[in-house]
């Protein structure tokens, strides 16, 4: 939903990083976003592409790795994917806090994510 | 870690979180209201959806009891702002211009416009939205989620991610439930498959009915 100023941020902090250690260009970018934000991987790609036109970083690649939701339960101790309930009168099935062990509420450990994880910069 | 590759060409771990930035001015303005002792709670739901006037009632109800402010989130207008402060408290209202939600840096700036030391209770209204919001917390010790049975049967499986950090789940407008056919235990049977903890009271916002019951599920 806000792919584009995550973007934004995302090449922003890149370009940043390359004038620090003086690159010439911008090779790859390597991203981690979790499956439980609202970014969407389409998006991002598209406002990539806008984004880094005239920059050093035109035409570099761009990796995006997704990430499951983990969830913790600090009751019995489950540590595991996140549930869905599938409805049949729903066509997507529903994500659930509920522990699949013990029933009570788990925490989102991992899914929210999004991160630059590493670039590959030329200096020459 | 930097480490060198091929001669001129470096691969670099960032481990740069961009969402991590706003959770940790939303964990700074968390501080800062517990240094003041003020209690905040964030209000979201869609336009139209019944958070404004669930506001304003909840003000009518506790003014004699806490020292009242409110934050209002809206992309161009101060409507709603003024709506809640005839009530006599002091309202924030933050303009996002085009963004669809607030974010912690926004509520930080308005923070700054309150005299902290003067209130034990804060209401912090979001854009209305029930997308973005999920994605950036504020810093608010309670949330509270308003969903209308005019938005109809599948509001809430159409939007699991801003259920699962709610507090309380209001459901309002509840007066219309039978001419708009929802069936309100359904969507109650939902906000619990979604999160468990979640308080669910029902409300009609515009005769109060149920705002006691959201005062004691937000232990207020």
């Amino acid at each position: 939903m806000h792919e584009f100023s995550m973007t934004t941020k995302i090449v922003e902090s890149v370009l940043e990083e390359a004038r620090k250690r003086d690159a010439k260009k911008v090779l790859a970018v390597h991203l981690v976003i979790g499956k439980l934000t609202f970014l969407g991987i389409e998006q991002v790609r598209f406002s990539y592409d806008v984004l880094v036109k005239g920059t050093i970083m035109e035409g570099s690649k761009l990796h995006i790795e997704e990430k499951d939701g983990i969830v913790h339960c600090a009751l019995c101790g489950y540590k595991g994917s996140l549930e869905y309930e599938d409805d049949p009168v729903y066509h997507v099935p529903t994500p659930t806090l509920v522990c699949p062990k013990c029933g009570s509420k788990v925490q989102i450990a991992a899914g929210k994510e999004c991160t630059i994880k590493s670039v590959k910069l030329a200096v020459q | 870690m930097v480490e060198a590759e091929e001669g001129e060409i470096y691969d670099i771990e960032l481990e740069a979180d961009l969402l991590k930035e706003n959770e940790k001015l939303a964990e700074k303005n968390r501080a800062l209201l517990q240094k003041h002792r003020v209690l905040a709670i964030d209000v979201m739901g869609a336009t139209g959806a019944g958070k404004t006037t669930l506001i304003e009632k909840l003000v009518k109800a506790l003014k004699g009891k806490y020292r009242i402010a409110a934050l209002k989130g809206d992309l161009t207008t101060t409507i709603d702002a003024e709506l809640i402060s005839r009530h006599g408290v002091e309202v924030v209202p933050i303009n996002t211009g085009k963004e669809c939600h607030l974010d912690a840096n926004l509520v930080k700036k308005a923070l700054q416009k309150l005299a902290l030391e003067d209130i034990n209770l804060l209401f912090i209204e979001n854009v209305g939205n029930l997308i973005c919001p999920a994605d950036f917390p504020l810093g608010s010790e309670r949330r509270i989620v308003v969903v209308s049975v005019t938005e109809g049967p599948y509001m809430i499986v159409k939007h699991p991610f801003i259920f699962m950090d709610a507090d309380v789940v209001v459901i309002n407008k509840i007066d219309l439930a039978e001419p708009m056919k929802i069936d309100v235990k359904k969507l109650e049977r939902d906000v619990q498959t979604i999160n468990p903890d979640a308080h669910v009271v029902k409300t009609n916002g515009r005769s109060g009915e149920g705002v006691k019951e959201v005062v004691s599920a937000l232990e207020l």
